[in-house]
C-alpha cells in the first residue's frame, strides 16, 4: 500500500501571461481527509484538473496511488474517482443510466454495476429520481449523481472539486457521512472548498493555495496553529480590506 | 434608461468581438461579403432603374421577402442574439414603460439589422428618376426594416415562451425543417405553373401590399402609378400594423421581463433503455449512450431528419422532370450524411466529455461505440434506400451495385468521421440549445473542416465509384457485384482503420480535446 495517495510534484501551468499554478508540490497521505482551500481564482481547479488528467501540465508530475497519471493514464484513472467542477453531465440520460454508464465505461461487469448503482442511488437519496433525466435535476441532485458516477468503481482516491456547492444541508450531511465512512475504511478524499468551517470540522489535513502558490500544508491542527482555520487562512492569503466599507449602504 | 440599455447592447457586441480574433475575422469577412453583395445590387438597381419592369411590384416583393425572412429565420432557425433577452431583466425592477421600448430599440443594434436597412435603402434607389417616389421609397425602406425587426422580436419572444417546453421545441424543429426543405420544390412548381412573370407578380404583390409584409413597400409603387387613394390605404395599413405590432411587442417584452422562467415537468425514462440491450462493455456502453442521444437530443434529430426528407425531395424533383434517376443516389447520400453526422460527436458532448476523460476509457472503445450507434441507426435506411429504387423500377440488375456503393459510402463516412472527430473539434450548438444555432463567426472553421472531411470521403470512395459507374452505363450485374465486393472490403477496412487511428489520436489528445470542448471551439 502506498503511503502517499496523491503526490503532486512541482506542477505548473500558465495561461497566456497568467501563471495559474506555480510549481506546487503537495503530498496527500493515504487514508487522510484532505482539504484544499484558497480564494476564488487561486488555481485550485486548475491544479486538480492537472492531477486528474483533464488538463496537461506545463511541467511537473502527479502520481496517483504510485502511478504517474501522465505516464500511464489508464492505470492511474482506474483507482481514482473525480467530481470535476463546472463540467456538464450526459444529462439526457436518467440518473440511473448515467451511473450505470460510468460503471460500464470503466469495464465493470453488468451485475456489479447494477447492484452498486442501486446502492449509490439509495445513499444519495435519489432512488425516487433515478428514472428522471439528469437535465431536470436540481443543482444539488446533479452534484450527488455526479458523485455517484465518481464512486461506482470503488476508487482508492476521491478528488472532489467543490462537492458541497449548491447542496442542501441535509444532503451535505449525508454526503459527509458517506465520505467519513469511506475514509474510515482506508479511502482517501481530497475536497476543495471555500467554507473554512466545514474543512476545519471535516478534514484531517489541509493545504492553502493562493495565486497559484502553495502557502501551507499539513494536518489541520498544524496549519491553523491554535487559531480558527478561517482566521489563519485570512492571515496566509491576505487581502482583507481595512477601509470604511460602504458608507451609503444604510437602511435608515 | 433607454440609453443605458442601448450602450449595454453596443458594449456586448464589441466585447463579443474582443473575445476571439478568429470570430472577429469571421464576422468581418461575412460582413464584407454581405456589404459587397448589397453594393453590387445597389449599383445594379441604380443603373438599371429605368429599365426595371414592374417596379412597384418588385419593390413590394423585396420588402415582403425581407420581412418574411426576418419573421421566419431568426425565431425558428438561427435563433437571435439573446444576450438582452427580456427575462434577464427580471431582477432589476425597471418600469415596464421604459424597459419595453429600450429592449425594442436595442434589437436594432445588430449587424444583420444594419445590413437590412442598408440593403432596403439600396433597393429603393430604383425610384431615382422620380424625386417624390424616391423620397417615399427611402422612407418605405426604413419603415419596412423597422417592421421586419419588430416582427422578428415579437415572434422570438413568443417562440421562446413556447420553446421552454422541451417536447414542443423538439417537435417544432422537426416540422419546420420538413417545411423548409419542402418549400423550394413547392415554390418552384407554383412559379413554373404561371406562364410568365407578369401572370403572378401583379396579383401576388397586390395581396402582399395589404399584409404587414408589404404594406410599406407598396407605397412608392402606388405613388409612381399616381394611385394616390391606393397609396393612402397602404400607408394607413402600414402605420396601423406597425403601431399594433409595437404595442404588442412592448407589452410582451415588458411582460417577459417580469415573468420568471416557467417550471418544466421533469421527463422520465423507465429502466436502463439501450444500456440493457447492448453488451456490457465500454464499447457497448458508449454505443448505448450515443443511441439514447440520437433519440433524445434534437441536435442529432436534425441529422436523422434527412432520412425521410431526402426521398420526398428527390421524388418531388423527379415528378417535376419525369426523370427519377436521382433516386438511385439516395442510398450513397444517406450513407454519407448519416455517417458524417458523428464527425462532431465530441464537440456535441461538450464538457460531458469529462466523464470519458476521467474514466480513462480506451480510444478504440470510444470510437467503436460511437460508430456502432451510428451504424445501428443508419443501416436500415441505407439498405432500404439502396434496394428499393431498383426494386420499384424493376431494374434488378442494378441492386448489387447500388448496395455496394451505399454501404461503402456509409462505412467510409464512419471511418473518416472516427478519425476527424478525435482531432478536429469545432464550435457547435451547446446541449439544450437551438440545434440550428451556429455560434457567430464559427462558420469558416466549420465549413473548412466539413469540406475537408467530405473531400476525403470522396477520394476514398473512388475505388468503388469506378466499377459502379461503368456498371451503370453497361447495365452490368457482374460489375454490380464487383462494386458490392469492393465496397464491403474497402468499407470494412476503412472503418477498422478509422477506429484504430482515431483511437490512437484520441488517447494522445484526450486533455487537449477536453480543453477545446470547454471553450466550445
Amino acid at each position: 500500500m502506498n503511503q502517499i495517495a496523491l503526490d503532486i510534484r512541482s506542477l505548473a501551468k500558465q495561461f497566456g501571461a497568467k501563471i495559474a499554478v506555480n510549481n506546487v508540490s503537495l503530498q496527500v497521505p493515504a487514508g487522510s481527509f484532505y482539504g484544499l482551500v484558497g480564494p476564488n481564482g487561486a488555481g485550485k481547479t486548475t491544479m486538480l484538473s492537472m492531477a486528474t488528467g483533464l488538463l496537461r501540465p506545463d511541467a511537473g508530475q502527479a502520481v496517483v496511488n504510485g502511478v504517474d497519471i501522465w505516464a500511464d493514464p489508464h492505470a492511474a484513472k482506474s483507482t481514482l474517482g473525480v467530481l470535476a467542477d463546472g463540467v456538464r453531465q450526459f444529462d439526457r440520460l436518467t440518473g440511473r443510466q448515467l451511473v450505470t454508464y460510468s460503471g460500464l465505461l470503466r469495464g465493470m461487469d453488468r451485475a456489479e454495476v447494477a447492484q452498486r448503482t442501486e446502492d449509490l442511488l439509495r445513499v444519495m437519496d435519489l432512488l425516487d429520481d433515478g428514472d428522471k433525466l439528469v437535465v431536470d435535476y436540481s443543482a444539488g441532485m446533479t452534484k450527488k449523481i455526479t458523485l455517484a458516477t465518481a464512486m461506482i468503481h470503488s476508487p482508492k482516491l476521491l478528488v472532489l472539486d467543490e462537492p458541497f456547492e449548491a447542496v442542501d444541508p441535509v444532503s451535505a450531511a449525508n454526503i459527509r457521512d458517506i465520505l467519513n465512512n469511506y475514509v474510515e475504511f482506508g479511502g482517501t478524499v481530497i475536497v476543495s472548498s471555500h467554507v473554512m468551517d466545514l474543512v476545519q470540522r471535516m478534514c484531517t489535513h489541509v493545504a492553502v493555495i493562493s495565486d497559484g502558490v502553495l502557502k501551507a500544508q499539513g494536518t489541520v491542527d498544524d496549519v491553523r496553529g491554535g487559531m480558527s482555520l478561517e482566521d489563519r487562512f485570512v492571515d496566509l492569503v491576505g487581502g482583507r480590506s481595512n477601509n470604511e466599507g460602504l458608507s451609503w449602504l444604510r437602511t435608515s | 434608461m433607454v440609453a443605458h440599455v442601448l450602450s449595454l447592447k453596443l458594449r456586448l457586441l464589441a466585447n463579443g468581438f474582443k473575445r476571439s480574433v478568429g470570430q472577429l475575422i469571421g464576422v468581418i469577412i461575412g460582413g464584407l461579403y454581405a456589404l459587397g453583395m448589397i453594393t453590387m445590387l445597389t449599383l445594379a438597381v441604380w443603373f438599371a432603374a429605368d429599365e426595371i419592369p414592374f417596379q412597384g411590384e418588385i419593390f413590394t416583393l423585396i420588402g415582403s421577402a425581407v420581412v418574411l425572412g426576418w419573421a421566419i429565420i431568426p425565431p425558428l432557425l438561427t435563433g437571435v442574439d439573446l444576450t438582452l433577452e427580456p427575462s434577464r431583466f427580471v431582477q432589476f425592477g425597471i418600469p415596464e414603460k421604459t424597459l419595453g421600448p429600450a429592449l425594442v430599440l436595442a434589437g436594432f443594434i445588430s449587424i444583420p439589422a444594419v445590413l437590412t436597412v442598408v440593403g432596403l435603402l439600396g433597393a429603393s434607389l430604383m425610384w431615382r428618376s422620380d424625386a417624390g417616389a424616391l423620397m417615399l421609397g427611402l422612407l418605405a425602406a426604413v419603415a419596412t426594416a423597422v417592421m421586419a425587426i419588430l416582427l422578428c422580436q415579437y415572434l422570438v419572444i413568443m417562440a421562446t415562451a413556447l420553446r421552454a417546453k422541451r417536447r414542443f421545441r423538439e417537435l417544432t424543429f422537426a416540422l419546420l425543417f420538413l417545411l423548409l426543405v419542402g418549400l423550394g420544390p413547392i415554390m418552384a412548381s407554383v412559379f413554373s405553373a404561371a406562364e410568365s412573370m407578369g401572370d403572378w407578380i401583379h396579383p401576388l404583390s397586390t395581396v402582399l401590399g395589404y399584409t404587414p409584409l408589404g404594406a410599406f413597400a407598396a407605397v412608392p409603387g402606388a405613388y409612381a402609378s399616381a394611385l394616390y387613394g391606393q397609396m393612402a390605404i397602404h400607408l394607413a395599413l402600414g402605420a396601423a400594423y406597425l403601431g399594433g405590432l409595437y404595442f404588442l411587442l412592448a407589452r410582451a417584452t415588458a411582460k417577459a421581463a417580469i415573468t420568471p422562467p416557467p417550471q418544466q415537468r421533469a421527463a422520465t425514462a423507465k429502466g436502463l433503455g439501450f444500456f440493457k440491450l447492448l453488451p456490457a462493455t465500454p464499447t457497448g456502453a458508449v454505443a448505448a449512450r450515443a443511441l439514447t442521444y440520437w433519440f433524445k437530443d434534437p441536435r442529432y434529430a436534425v441529422g436523422v431528419l434527412i432520412v425521410p426528407v431526402l426521398p420526398l425531395l428527390f421524388w418531388f424533383t423527379g415528378s417535376q422532370s419525369g426523370n427519377y434517376t436521382m433516386m438511385y443516389l439516395m442510398g450513397p447520400l444517406i450513407g454519407i450524411l448519416l455517417g458524417f453526422s458523428i464527425s462532431a460527436d465530441i464537440s456535441y458532448d461538450n464538457t460531458a466529455f469529462a466523464l470519458h476523460a476521467l474514466t480513462g476509457i480506451s480510444g478504440r472503445a470510444d470510437r467503436a461505440g460511437r460508430v456502432l450507434s451510428c451504424f445501428l441507426i443508419a443501416i436500415i435506411p441505407v439498405l432500404a434506400a439502396a434496394i428499393l429504387p431498383g426494386l420499384i423500377a424493376g431494374e434488378l440488375w442494378r441492386i448489387p451495385g447500388d448496395l455496394g456503393l451505399s454501404l461503402a459510402a456509409l462505412f467510409v463516412a464512419l471511418g473518416v468521421s472516427s478519425v476527424s472527430s478525435a482531432r478536429y473539434t469545432y464550435a457547435v450548438p451547446l446541449p439544450g440549445d437551438n440545434p440550428m444555432k451556429t455560434p457567430p463567426g464559427s462558420g469558416m472553421r466549420m465549413a473548412l473542416t466539413q469540406l475537408g472531411i467530405m473531400l476525403t470521403m470522396g477520394l476514398l470512395l473512388i475505388p468503388v465509384l469506378i466499377p459502379y459507374t461503368i456498371g451503370w452505363f453497361q447495365h452490368s450485374q457482374v460489375l454490380g457485384f464487383i462494386t458490392l465486393g469492393a465496397g464491403l472490403v474497402l468499407g470494412t477496412g476503412l472503418v477498422l482503420g478509422g477506429i484504430a487511428l482515431g483511437g490512437k489520436w484520441y488517447e494522445k489528445r484526450t486533455p487537449e480535446l477536453m480543453q477545446s470542448v470547454m471553450l466550445n471551439k
